[in-house]
């Protein structure tokens, strides 16, 4: 069976693949996607530590759980924000290419 | 009426007022802005007689109802309403860049979103949970998404929105992570909880989720080493969004940051090291704002690392939480954002009479100001200087209280780079004045102020004056 630290590395490693995702990618896509692996990793590390943390009466500790459904919800507003971002731009500029956002500088 | 539903009537108000957007005549969208803004005035009449919320469980581990939250409440209801009426003003170039450039069409969406951002920061001011810090901080900064990206016809906003977007996923990342592991270890996510339970064994952990957690709160506040949306962002972003970015948004990033760190810098354990991580970001934090402003020739990229800067003394003053000095860091950071607040939304306001002047954000647009309208640039002159800190304003009360605070504690690296920093901010703000008063223009005709901003300028800058020689009333609304 899977240990606590087990979750927790596969975490970190999410975590490290998101961002890492996020600073050499150049699609704005695919940075939206690694920005998503950022908060799934959050998500199993928040559940790992809801099972280690047994409350009194032998359940596990479900603040975690619930914080994870919250995660979810206002990581699905964000993305739809976003979408409709990334839409117009593409409407205005045809490309979603961060390279390409140069129009101011200073 | 319980303090609670003050949150609520903000929401309410912004849904009723995006219904009634749907029947208005097209002309007629900004009566929804002035709607808004004796909405707001309403709420903060209601904070006055709000009490405390009723004492069952739920409401006690999720809702703070303390000096605190009613000031951060009062200050971002107060930053809704200039903001609101800095809109009105700005309306045709915001019909402009949507879809009907010749009616006021696609702009009454943007005031009730301003609502609903300021109900997410009322909200922030109060939470004293991670869950709920978390949902209402999301609030506001999905809303201000929207309001950064709102002008999607034009370029600028659009690239403003979606670096806004991208920084904002990833700081939004770094907070989930930190909370999930200062959850791992204490078992809980109340910040009440969190210090009660810190302990020798524990403690690494908990460092480890508050540095997550201060990254993301350093986007929200501007701070180094998330800054480096603000210059971009700012300049971009509609000029409303932009005064409320960096007044509103950044006053609840702070109301929040209070919160977190007090269990941290209140227990003996990590109070040094905690001490050490925020005054590193103060110095930092002012040397980069005020060291970048000095090449900067845009009038409204200047006031962003302005605002880096501001960030930076403020940052300066929470660090030295544990000082010896008379005022609580609190009170230090709540009187140095009221200064702020009416010293920038003084510089917006101008900024928008001079953008509808000459249709440029740039230095060189203040040119002959001297000659052209007077007044304004009398009054320019006076909030210039405040932004300086000169004294007789109310900003030198501003960067006096936070140094004094960083001299009770000691934080004497930060105080150097914070006396270069002001040494610096007095070069860079002086640009203006120069080039209101020594420079030339090639247009001779006089300067028009809407007479609206002109009476917000002026009182604004009124009270800048009497701060900067009687401190007292927001010290006493500060309960110092």
């Amino acid at each position: 069976m899977a240990s606590l630290n087990d979750y927790l590395f596969v975490s970190g490693l999410l975590f490290a693949i998101g961002l890492g995702g996020v600073m050499i990618r150049r699609n704005i896509i695919v940075i939206f996607m690694s920005l998503e692996l950022m908060l799934a990793a959050a998500n199993i590390t928040l559940v790992a530590f809801s099972r280690l943390h047994i409350s009194a009466n032998g359940l596990p500790d479900y603040d975690g759980q619930v914080l994870v459904f919250f995660i979810i919800t206002v990581a699905a507003a964000e993305v739809a924000v976003g979408l409709a971002i990334i839409v117009a731009l593409y409407r205005a500029r045809q490309t979603i290419d961060v390279e390409d956002l140069t129009s101011m500088r200073g | 009426m319980p303090a609670h539903w003050l949150e609520a009537y903000v929401v309410l108000a912004g849904i009723v007022l995006l219904m009634l957007e749907a029947f208005l005549p097209r002309k007629e969208k900004f009566l929804i802005g002035c709607l808004g803004i004796g909405a707001l005035i309403f709420g903060l009449v209601l904070l006055f007689w709000a009490e405390a919320p009723e004492n069952n469980k739920e409401m006690t581990r999720f809702y703070a109802w303390d000096s605190q939250a009613k000031f951060f409440k009062g200050f971002a209801l107060l930053a809704g309403i200039m903001t609101l009426t800095l809109c009105l003003d700005y309306r045709k170039i915001l019909a402009k860049f949507t879809a009907n450039p010749d009616s006021d069409d696609s702009t009454g969406e943007y005031y009730c979103l301003i609502l609903f951002a300021v109900a997410g920061m009322m909200w922030m001011a109060s939470a004293k949970d991670l869950v709920s810090l978390f949902v209402s901080l999301e609030l506001t900064t999905i809303t201000l998404y929207i309001l950064v990206a709102y002008m999607r016809r034009n370029v600028g906003s659009l690239e403003a929105g979606v670096k806004f977007l991208i920084l904002g996923a990833i700081s939004t990342g770094f907070l989930v992570y930190g909370i999930s592991w200062i959850y791992g270890a204490t078992g809980t996510t109340s910040l009440a909880a969190i210090g009660e339970t810190m302990s020798e064994e524990n403690s690494t952990y908990l460092l480890f989720g508050l540095a997550l957690i201060l990254i993301s709160l350093a986007f929200k506040v501007g701070a180094v080493p998330m800054h480096l949306w603000i210059p971009d962002v700012y300049q971009g972003a509609p000029t409303p969004t932009t005064a409320f970015l960096s007044v509103a948004s950044k006053a609840s990033g702070f109301a929040v940051a209070l919160r977190v760190l007090q269990p941290f810098f209140e227990n003996s354990i990590t109070a040094e090291k905690t001490t050490f991580i925020v005054a590193v970001l103060a110095g930092a934090t002012i040397l980069v704002g005020n060291l970048a402003a000095i090449p900067q020739t845009n009038f409204k990229r200047l006031l962003a690392y302005s605002s880096i800067a501001n960030a930076g003394f403020i940052l300066l003053g929470i660090a030295a939480w544990n000082s010896k000095s008379d005022l609580s860091a609190f009170q230090v950071t709540g009187f140095y954002l009221s200064v702020y607040f009416l010293m920038t939304f003084a510089a917006f306001f101008i900024l928008g009479a001079i953008h509808r002047d000459s249709g440029s954000d740039e230095i060189a647009a203040f040119e002959g100001l001297g000659t052209r309208n007077p007044a304004l640039a009398f009054l320019t002159t006076i909030v210039i200087g405040a932004l300086a800190g000169l004294p007789l304003t109310a900003g030198f009360f501003g960067k006096l209280f936070a140094f004094q605070a960083a001299v009770g504690a000691s934080l004497w690296i930060p105080i150097s780079l914070g006396f270069v920093g002001v040494a610096a901010g007095f070069f860079y703000y002086f640009k203006i004045i120069r080039a209101m008063y020594w420079r030339k223009s090639l247009k001779t005709s006089p300067v028009k102020v809407r007479l609206l901003s002109f009476y917000v300028i002026a009182v604004l800058t009124g009270l800048i004056i009497f701060l900067g020689f009687f401190p007292q009333p927001i010290l006493w609304l500060l309960g110092a």
